[in-house]
């Protein structure tokens, strides 16, 4: 069974929620998990719920990098940060994958400075799920978003990585057996985008491994025409906030527009159904983590505001992609690319 | 102070160890949360029942440490269960080679009257008759352990008997404690006869609990540091250590065992002792102890864990001489069984006991 590391400092309501994912893990699965952060804490909580320690280790470390701190810094002065300490552990070999809810500058440049890049990979990149509208039948409900702002600014080349490494993961976490590939753009004739996403383009239609579906819009971000979705950080970022900050709206517009008007809230209560099914859809606690991807080792990175479930489920996706060899696969991809 | 490796002796007879086991869930791993599962586990044979993993051979080791030391042993089973399965329950203890010295089964015949009815499903005044009755047969100087787990209420029965046998808690406090817990009032006059005779001595050790619903151990906390909740038999293995009462040898046994038959890793084995230390239930000297042995038998991760384990422990150790606290024999206990019988008004007996519904 793999063994995840789980920072359990990291997060806005760590290490209680944290701590409680692992314990549930621990309860439902043979998955490894090695905790690490203040072990006091770490034990006060596990005490207090169901777990099963035979699958938990605990790795002791005093220190934790906040939410809101500079990552630069923070990964150059606090070595003994749970993050670091996590991250170190499975460059050293005692565990296979990382889960941290914590800083996400500050979890991508700990993988830079402790893991090794795959051969031939020039940028890593953090791939997030998002859910969306399915085509056909048997369609992942789930699309890939790749890269979500672990490089700002990127050049074709590594566009062109990006998609081959969202096309291994895809293909070996969301188990479609060929997903179509896409790029974000402003438009989907060839010659739009500027120099770069007309030449990333034309590189990747070339490319016959993939199955690539040419650009695709905003408006394509939550339709079904693509399965990965590939963009720059800076470009991907803005879209995934966006898609979030949009679900958030709606909730809170339905559950406030049911205060104004009778007529309104009848009408919600018939539609309550519908909306459950909207709010489980958007629910990125069942999700898992983004992956950063291009690493020996995988890290997900979980929403900082990551609940029990949230863990749980991304221990579980971490688990899953050590099995399937998901760093190997993305390899094997990007070299018949070079 | 640790007593793991130190061996008892001297001029004087030792007094006997009597270990008393819970049968349902403590050794055997009985299923009857549903209708069929429970017909199912009344009419099974003694070859069909399944033991909790590690439980033989933690009887065996702890029978055969006491008589290494001179010290007579004996193996008394209590269960709730009716005497029409008692067959199978000494097929399934032939079978698995245990040494035994007796059971006590619960008469459930005598229930079905009217007014007795919900006698059947009450065990904490059936329990505690049973247990007092049993301490009456031995001599005062026994040394008591004793086994359940967390689906009943064993770690307040147990608890109760071991401060009635203190007599820490006697006469109306008593009366008051058992009406509380809704126990038939001719129970209630029954033990408090036989507490009046059987008290006298502050003789159990420690209560062991079987968290085999996985129950919280902060839940237990109100029974104070005697009650030691365990995941595992390993656990318990360390703790019996700890405390003076195995030889690591013995320790290594019940983990092979536990490796041979139920596919336990030395991972899962290192973990288990790593938050054996973590709850306070073994010191970390006497986990270091336990290490060399269990390492060189392949029960503990090799030298590559070993560096990790060691910074494990390292750490550990800082923050435990960071809290000046030293893991030694548990304290005399005083158990707010008031605080217990308010839990248990506010949720179900079980709960309130540190077991479920």
């Amino acid at each position: 069974m793999p063994t995840i590391a789980v920072d359990a400092m990291g997060g806005d309501l760590a290490p209680d929620e944290v701590v409680k994912g692992v314990a549930e893990v621990s309860l439902t699965t043979d998955i490894e998990c090695l905790v690490v952060g203040d072990e006091r804490r770490i034990q006060a909580v596990l005490e207090g719920v169901s777990y099963n320690p035979e699958h938990i280790a605990i790795l002791h470390c005093a220190d934790a990098i906040g939410m809101a701190e500079e990552p630069r810094e923070a990964v150059r002065t606090r070595p003994d940060a749970s993050l670091l300490v996590a991250v170190r552990a499975a460059a050293d070999g005692r565990a296979d994958a990382v889960v941290s809810a914590g800083n996400t500058g500050a979890c991508i440049l700990a993988c830079a400075k402790h893991f090794r890049l795959l051969r031939g990979i020039r940028r890593a990149a953090l791939a997030s799920v998002y859910p969306r509208r399915t085509e056909y039948p048997g369609q992942d409900r789930l699309a890939l978003l790749i890269d979500v702002g672990a490089t700002v600014r990127c050049e074709a080349d590594e566009l062109m990585q990006f998609a081959l490494m969202g096309h291994a993961y895809a293909r070996r976490i969301s188990k479609v057996a060929n997903p179509r590939v896409g790029l974000l753009n402003m438009g989907s004739e060839p010659m739009k985008g500027g120099e770069i996403l007309v030449e990333a383009r034309r590189r990747l239609q070339e490319l016959p491994q993939l199955n690539f579906v040419g650009n695709v819009e905003g408006n394509e971000l939550v339709g079904g025409r693509a399965d990965v979705i590939v963009c720059e950080g800076l470009l991907g970022n803005v879209a995934l906030k966006l898609i979030e900050g949009v679900s958030e709206i709606f909730h809170d517009l339905a559950s406030h527009a049911g205060e104004h008007k009778l007529a309104w809230r009848l009408g919600l209560r018939l539609l309550s159904q519908e909306i459950e099914r909207l709010r489980e859809l958007t629910d990125y606690t069942q999700y898992g983590g983004a992956p950063i991807l291009g690493f020996e080792r995988l890290l997900l990175k979980c929403h900082g505001r990551s609940n029990a479930r949230a863990i749980a489920n991304a221990v579980k996706v971490g688990a899953k992609a050590v099995r399937d060899r998901v760093p190997a696969e993305i390899a094997d991809a990007l070299s018949t690319f070079r | 102070m640790s007593r793991l490796g130190r061996r008892r002796g001297g001029g004087r007879p030792t007094p006997p160890l009597v270990c008393r086991w819970d049968l349902d869930k403590t050794y055997l791993r009985s299923e009857f949360e549903t209708i069929r599962q429970l017909l199912r586990t009344a009419f099974e044979r003694g070859e069909d029942k399944v033991d909790v993993p590690g439980v033989v051979e933690l009887i065996k080791v702890i029978r055969e440490a006491a008589e290494r030391r001179g010290q007579p042993c004996r193996t008394l089973f209590v269960s709730a269960s009716p005497p029409q399965i008692g067959k199978a329950i000494r097929a399934k203890l032939d079978l698995d080679g245990v040494p035994y010295d007796g059971i006590v089964f619960k008469n459930q015949l005598q229930h079905l009257r009217p007014g007795k009815l919900r006698n059947l499903r009450e065990h904490v005044g059936f329990k505690l008759v049973a247990l007092l009755g049993g301490r009456l047969e031995e001599p005062p100087e026994a040394r008591e352990l004793l086994f359940g787990d967390d689906w009943e209420s064993d770690s307040l029965i147990y608890s109760l008997y071991a401060d009635v046998i203190a007599r820490r808690v006697e006469g109306a406090r008593l009366e008051s404690i058992l009406r509380g817990l809704s126990v038939d009032p001719e129970l209630v006059r029954e033990v408090l006869s036989l507490a009046a005779r059987a008290g006298g001595a502050d003789a159990v050790e420690r209560v062991f609990i079987n968290l085999e619903r996985r129950t919280p151990p902060a839940m237990f906390r109100l029974f104070g540091e005697r009650v030691v909740p365990t995941f595992n038999y390993f656990q318990t293995a360390c703790c019996l250590a700890g405390a003076g009462r195995l030889e690591p040898a013995d320790v290594v046994r019940v983990g092979q065992a536990l490796t041979r038959s139920a596919g336990y890793t030395p991972r899962r084995l290192e973990n288990s002792l790593g938050d054996l230390v973590r709850r306070g239930h073994l010191a970390l000297r006497d986990a270091h102890t336990l290490l060399k042995p269990l390492r060189k038998a392949g029960l503990i991760p090799g030298p590559l864990r070993a560096s990790g384990w060691r910074r494990v422990l390292d750490a550990v150790e800082q923050l435990r001489a960071r809290r000046r606290r030293v893991v030694g024999p548990p304290q005399a206990t005083v158990v707010d069984y008031e605080a217990i019988l308010e839990r248990l008004h506010a949720t179900t007996p079980a709960e309130a006991s540190g077991g479920p519904a």
